[in-house]
């Protein structure tokens, strides 16, 4: 066989030189990374009070453009601080910070609600910020009972890692154009709930009533409808040692909810997490929809404001609201940070009162500053007005669920959510889903009182 | 420690004439069997995976509140608004930087490594070969914080190169193990005919074995391009600055806890999908052929 000897042609030279420079160039372009200090274990230092802090979002993308608001309102006060925003999306939020917790890097400031609270304060991860709140404007102004929920979400000790920026609240939402068709009530009892599911649903023509979440983040929204029903106020029994969870009362109320499932909603409700059921809702012809204050724009921009109205969960008994807490957002400031001065500064300013309500605004939520829950605004948006109210009345009691226990997170989500489904769809009963979860519970709750003992 | 060359690879066989086809009842009754027995399923598989797609045409195209089942109004806001608002115009760009850097650098290690592992015999060959299989077991997630703290310490976090690096370091088993495969297809003896005419081992890879890697090399690079393209967790992890995240995180944080934007997210989908499916229209050929090739063992 013939080899050419010839040298490489033009082209070839011009393909290598071509891979070699990108290559290099990729690699040049990427470069200049930063060391990822600052992990659990890093004591971190008050710092010169200016240069740059980097803030971790836990709910970006949709809160992007407030908070770069907020952000380029608070450089311009501060000039001497330059605030590097990150939005990271609500799911990976949990995970991230727990790499870098292990791993280094975490930054100054972040958004930390009570739902992973716990976890974060047990690692060693944050600063108590209660001495900083004393001497801060923020002192008095922040609303009681979010800060109530954050320091008992807090891990045991009795220090607030958080400052509450918002709370959310259960609405729930119907469509006014429906149930006017049907000559039915506002469905503000769980009575007049059940009847209207019925009524509305008619499944030859795909209409239904209601929209069931049996996919990720059903429990939460089941135990809200099953001690709504059932009027129980407390999620742990007299003793502290026993969840409520499975008493009679809850069982049959979680058996009537559930028993709604292909009765009066879609099929396809088993697998629903909140963007299916909220995209359902918001495209078809569904009469009620339980979520949170945080769709309600959503609900805006696909059926106009004059189509639904979005009210606070049922009465049950007695006429009597009970609902599950949601849990409060905040911002808490990590130990690692070696500028705490500045960051302090940063989370000072985004609590304070007109941060505050531009963030809720935008947000829909509920303020935590107290001067910010004033605002026109809120009156303007109905959901957040009549959640608002429910939370400052007194018309409603909250049961707190224990965000603090360390396994809350897998036992209402990855423990409980596939048994749910089966409970949807017959394979268990109401009754064996509860006492499986309330042994859980009470398990967790055993392991968490010998900790803090 | 390299102990031998492996031993040759049997020579090409002769061509040989052509049979004359032979009558082939099986084949026949195939090709008279109605077209409907073969558009139909086809058709039906077709509904299953192109609703989905036709699905976030829809929402992308059609203004937000609307249900229509045509995208009439056509509107381009969420592209508009996910390309500015939402910074996929650099997002694009950092994953094209992240997918091409990956693929080159796939390329030229799995080549080299490749050609090791086929031609030549070593003491620990088996014994890398099944740490190379090994390492396709372990999930990225159970590496994230050694990964984490090997960057930190290189202080290549927040860097586009960390992420470059594990991407490359994910992919090479695989690649490795395919690239040696199609390097073991060719014939040794067209790389001895080369050292007989005057190249070194390095010009007669180059000029006789490289040029027939081709389908190989598509297979593997572009196997690289797209894996990297997608892969969500590493971007997540190592890239705290905005400005340096690719697609799939921007892609995620579309979604916030309690509220999505359909039309973005759909629009987000698009972008996304559009450089994957280009490369895969262009390389099918040569994608089949190569994987085909890489799978036998020569």
């Amino acid at each position: 066989m013939k080899i050419s000897m010839r040298r490489s042609s033009t082209g070839r030279r011009r393909t290598s030189a071509a891979v070699a420079l990108g290559a290099v160039l990729a690699l040049t372009a990427t470069a200049c990374g930063d060391d990822g200090s600052g992990a659990a274990g890093d004591e971190g230092a008050e710092g010169s009070g200016k240069g740059k802090i980097i803030f971790w979002d836990n709910n970006g993308g949709v809160r992007t453009d407030i908070w770069k608001q907020i952000i380029a309102d608070f450089e311009k006060a501060n000039p001497d601080i330059d605030v590097q925003y990150v939005g990271i999306a609500a799911t990976e939020y949990q995970s991230k910070v727990d790499t870098a917790i292990q791993g280094g890097g975490l930054p100054d400031v972040g958004g930390i609600s009570a739902s992973m609270l716990a976890g974060f304060a047990a690692q060693g991860a944050l600063d108590p910020l209660d001495d900083r709140i004393a001497e801060s404007p923020l002192d008095g102004k922040l609303n009681k009972d979010m800060v109530e929920s954050l320091r008992a979400a807090g891990g045991g000790d009795d220090q607030l890692y958080s400052v509450p920026t918002s709370a959310n609240n259960g609405v729930l939402y119907y469509r006014t154009d429906l149930f006017e068709k049907a000559g039915l009530e506002e469905p503000s009892t769980w009575d007049r709930f059940f009847e209207a599911a019925e009524k509305l649903t008619d499944e030859d023509k795909n209409e239904f009533g209601y929209t069931i979440r049996g996919g990720a983040g059903s429990i939460a929204q089941a135990l809200d409808a099953m001690y709504g029903q059932s009027g129980i106020t407390s999620f742990w029994d007299s003793t502290g040692k026993k969840t409520t969870v499975n008493d009679p009362k809850n069982v049959e109320a979680l058996e009537k909810y559930a028993a709604l499932f292909k009765k009066a909603t879609p099929a396809a409700d088993l697998n629903n997490d909140f963007t299916k059921m909220v995209a359902q809702w918001d495209s078809g012809q569904i009469g009620m929809l339980n979520h949170n204050l945080g769709s309600y724009q959503d609900h805006v921009k696909a059926l106009g404001e004059d189509k639904f109205r979005g009210i606070p969960q049922p009465t049950g008994p007695g006429g009597k609201r009970v609902q599950v807490s949601n849990p409060v957002d905040g911002i808490g400031l990590f130990k690692s940070s070696k500028n705490k001065e500045a960051a302090w500064k940063f989370i000072e300013f985004a609590t304070s009162a007109p941060s505050n309500s531009k963030f809720n605004e935008s947000a829909g939520q509920v303020p935590a500053h107290a001067d910010a829950a004033k605002d026109d605004w809120i009156a303007e948006a109905e959901p957040t007005k009549l959640a608002a109210d429910a939370l400052s009345d007194g018309s409603t009691t909250i049961v707190q669920l224990p965000y603090y226990l360390p396994d809350w997170n897998t036992i209402s989500k990855a423990d409980n959510e596939p048994n749910f489904q089966k409970v949807l769809l017959g394979d268990m009963s109401a009754k064996e889903f509860l006492d499986n979860l309330a042994e859980q519970l009470n398990e967790a709750k055993a392991e968490w009182d010998e900790q803090m003992a | 420690m390299i102990t031998k060359e492996a031993t040759q690879a049997a020579p090409a066989p002769a061509p040989t004439a052509p049979e004359p086809p032979r009558p082939n009842k099986r084949r026949r009754a195939w090709d008279e069997a109605p077209r409907w027995q073969i558009y139909l399923p086809l058709g039906i598989y077709l509904v299953f995976t192109l609703i989905p797609f036709y699905w976030i045409l829809l929402f992308a195209l059609r203004p937000a509140g609307s249900t229509s089942l045509v995208p009439w109004p056509m509107t381009f806001v969420h592209f508009e608004k996910v390309w500015t608002d939402r910074s996929f115009g650099t997002f694009f760009y950092n994953s094209v930087l992240v997918g091409v850097a990956t693929l080159i650098m796939t390329t030229l290690v799995a080549l080299a490594g490749g050609y090791a592992l086929a031609r030549f015999d070593f003491r620990i060959k088996r014994g890398f070969m099944l740490a190379l299989l090994c390492s396709q077991f372990v999930p990225g997630a159970l590496l994230l914080v050694p990964l984490f703290e090997i960057f930190a310490e290189l202080q290549m976090i927040n860097s586009l190169g960390s992420v470059i690096i594990a991407e490359t370091v994910f992919q090479l088993p695989l690649s490795m193990i395919l690239i040696s495969n199609f390097i073991k297809n060719v014939p040794y003896s067209l790389e001895e005919a080369a050292w007989v005419d005057g190249c070194n081992r390095m010009r007669a890879f180059r000029v006789v074995v490289l040029p027939l890697l081709r389908p190989g090399l598509i297979a593997v690079g572009s196997f690289a391009f797209v894996h990297s393209w997608n892969h969500f967790l590493f971007a997540l992890m190592f890239l705290n600055n905005q400005e340096k995240q690719t697609i799939p995180v921007g892609l995620n944080t579309l979604m916030s806890a309690d509220s999505v934007d359909l039309g973005a997210l759909a629009a987000g989908g698009i972008i996304a999908a559009v450089p994957v499916v280009i490369v895969f229209a262009f390389i099918q050929k040569w994608l089949i052929t190569g994987f085909s090739a890489g799978a036998v063992k020569g």
